[in-house]
C-alpha cells in the first residue's frame, strides 16, 4: 500500500475570496467508490487541497473535477462579487 | 416581504428564478438538447450547467430588476437528480450566498414542483400526479408530509417516452415528449401494449422493451406508422397514470387533482385526466410548460415557504443527493 498523493495551492486576490472558495468547494464529499480522499484547508489567501488515492486514474479524475468546480466558483466570484 | 432566488439543475434544464411573496419576477431557463437518438449523460449535462449558469443567473436578476442585496434567501435543488449536474448548480448557489451574505436553503426538487403547482393554480389540497423524465408519483398531503400513494417501480413515464423517441430518432428539441405528442395527434391505428398497474404502482420498463423490440418491424412492414405508435404509447401509459390517480382520489376523498412535472404539460394527458376528474365532480389543475418543466422559480417558491417557517441550511450541510424522496421532507409550512 503506497497511496498516491497530490497537493495543490490556489492563491486568491484576498483572504475573503479564499474563504468563500473553501466554503463552496469543501462541502461535497468524494464519491466512495473512487477510493480518493480529499482534504481542504485555507490559510490567508491560499486554498490548500490534499488528494490521496490508490490509483493514478482516480487521482486524475478527482483533480480534473476539482479544477472544473474551482473554475466555476472563480468565475462566479468575478461576475457577481462586490467590485474591488 | 421576502424575495427568494432558486437554482435548479437536477436534470438537463438549468434554471434560475426569482419569487417575491408568491409573484414570479423572472424565471429564465437553458435546456441541454442532445442530438436525435441520444440521451443526456451526467458529465456533459454538468458541463452544460457550468457553461450557462452565470448567464442564466444574470438574466434572472436583470429581468426581475432585482439587486443582490434585495434578495433574502438563496434556494438550490439538493436532489433527487443526477449527481454531477446537481453539484455544478449548487456550487454557484453556495458561492453567491457567501458573496451576498445571504442564508441558503436546500430544496427537494419534487416539493418544488408541488409548491409551484399550488402557487400557480391556486389548488388548496390536491391529489398530485408528478410525472417527469425522472419521477412518476401520485402524492397526497397528510400530517406534515407529502405521502407517496403510488409510484413507478422501475423507470419514470417521461423516461419511457424519451427513450421511445430515440427509437424513432425524433428530435430532442424542444423535448422528445413534445414531439411524441405532436405525432400522436395524427395516430389512427391502436397497437395493444402491456398495461402494467400493480395496486397503486405502475411499471413502464416492460412496456418500453416491448415497443422497442416490436417497433422496427411494424414500421418496416408499414403495418403501423410512427404516428400510430406514438398515439398507442401515449394512450396506454396515460391510462395507467389516470387509473392510479383516480384510486388515490377515492382513497383520500379528494376533490382536486394537480398535475406537475415535465410530462404534465402534455395536453392529451390533461384531457384524459379532465374526463376522469369531471366524472367524479372534481377539479383538475394543471400548468403550462413555463412552470411544469423544471425551472428555478419552483425551487425559489418551495424555499420561500421553508424560509418563512424559519428554516435555513448551514453552508457545510448544503450537499447534494441523487436520491431524496418526497416524503423525507417535513412540511413545516402547511397545517
Amino acid at each position: 500500500m503506497n497511496p498516491l498523493s497530490a497537493d495543490i495551492q490556489i492563491p486568491f486576490p484576498s483572504d475573503h475570496e479564499a474563504e468563500i472558495a473553501y466554503g463552496s468547494l469543501s462541502v461535497d464529499k468524494e464519491p466512495k467508490r473512487g477510493g480518493v480522499s480529499k482534504t481542504m484547508t485555507f490559510s490567508h489567501n491560499v486554498l490548500n487541497v490534499h488528494f490521496q488515492a490508490q490509483e493514478a486514474r482516480m487521482l486524475r479524475v478527482s483533480i480534473n473535477s476539482f479544477f472544473e468546480h474551482l473554475k466555476l466558483v472563480v468565475e462566479t466570484m468575478e461576475r457577481f462579487g462586490p467590485p474591488r | 416581504m421576502v424575495i427568494a432566488i432558486g437554482f435548479e439543475g437536477s436534470a438537463n434544464k438549468l434554471g434560475v428564478g426569482i419569487v417575491k411573496d408568491g409573484v414570479v419576477l423572472s424565471n429564465p431557463r437553458h435546456t441541454y438538447i442532445t442530438p436525435p437518438g441520444q440521451g443526456f449523460l451526467p458529465k456533459d449535462t454538468a458541463k452544460h450547467h457550468r457553461d450557462h449558469a452565470l448567464d442564466v443567473l444574470q438574466a434572472a436578476l436583470e429581468e426581475a430588476k432585482i439587486k443582490p442585496d434585495e434578495i433574502d434567501v438563496i434556494c438550490y435543488t439538493k436532489g433527487p437528480g443526477m449527481g454531477a449536474p446537481l453539484v455544478s448548480t449548487a456550487l454557484v448557489a453556495r458561492t453567491v450566498a457567501q458573496l451576498w451574505k445571504k442564508p441558503i436553503i436546500a430544496v427537494n426538487h419534487c416539493i418544488g414542483h408541488i409548491e409551484m403547482g399550488r402557487l400557480i393554480t391556486g389548488a388548496v389540497n390536491p391529489t398530485v400526479l408528478y410525472v417527469s423524465g425522472g419521477n412518476t408519483q401520485v402524492i397526497a398531503y397528510s400530517e406534515k408530509r407529502y405521502r407517496i400513494f403510488g409510484e413507478t417501480i422501475d423507470i419514470a413515464v417521461g423516461n419511457c417516452l424519451d427513450r421511445f423517441a430515440r427509437v424513432l430518432k425524433l428530435s430532442n428539441d424542444p423535448s422528445p415528449g413534445y414531439n411524441i405528442e405532436q405525432l400522436a395527434k395524427k395516430g389512427k391505428r391502436f397497437l395493444e401494449m402491456p398495461y402494467v398497474v400493480k395496486g397503486m404502482d405502475v411499471s413502464f420498463s416492460g412496456l418500453l422493451s416491448y415497443i422497442e423490440e416490436k417497433a422496427p418491424l411494424l414500421l418496416e412492414t408499414n403495418e403501423y406508422t410512427p404516428e400510430d405508435l406514438c398515439f398507442s404509447l401515449q394512450e396506454t401509459v396515460f391510462a395507467m397514470l389516470i387509473e392510479i390517480t383516480e384510486r388515490a382520489m377515492a382513497h383520500c376523498g379528494s376533490q382536486e387533482v394537480l398535475i406537475v412535472g415535465g410530462v404534465g404539460c402534455n395536453k392529451r394527458l390533461q384531457d384524459m385526466m379532465d374526463i376522469m376528474v369531471k366524472e367524479r365532480g372534481a377539479t383538475l389543475y394543471a400548468t403550462d410548460e413555463r412552470f411544469c418543466i423544471d425551472n428555478g422559480a419552483m425551487i425559489a417558491q418551495a424555499g420561500w415557504e421553508m424560509f418563512k417557517t424559519g428554516l435555513v441550511t448551514p453552508l457545510q450541510e448544503t450537499t447534494c443527493t441523487q436520491r431524496y424522496r418526497t416524503d423525507e421532507v417535513e412540511v413545516t409550512w402547511r397545517d
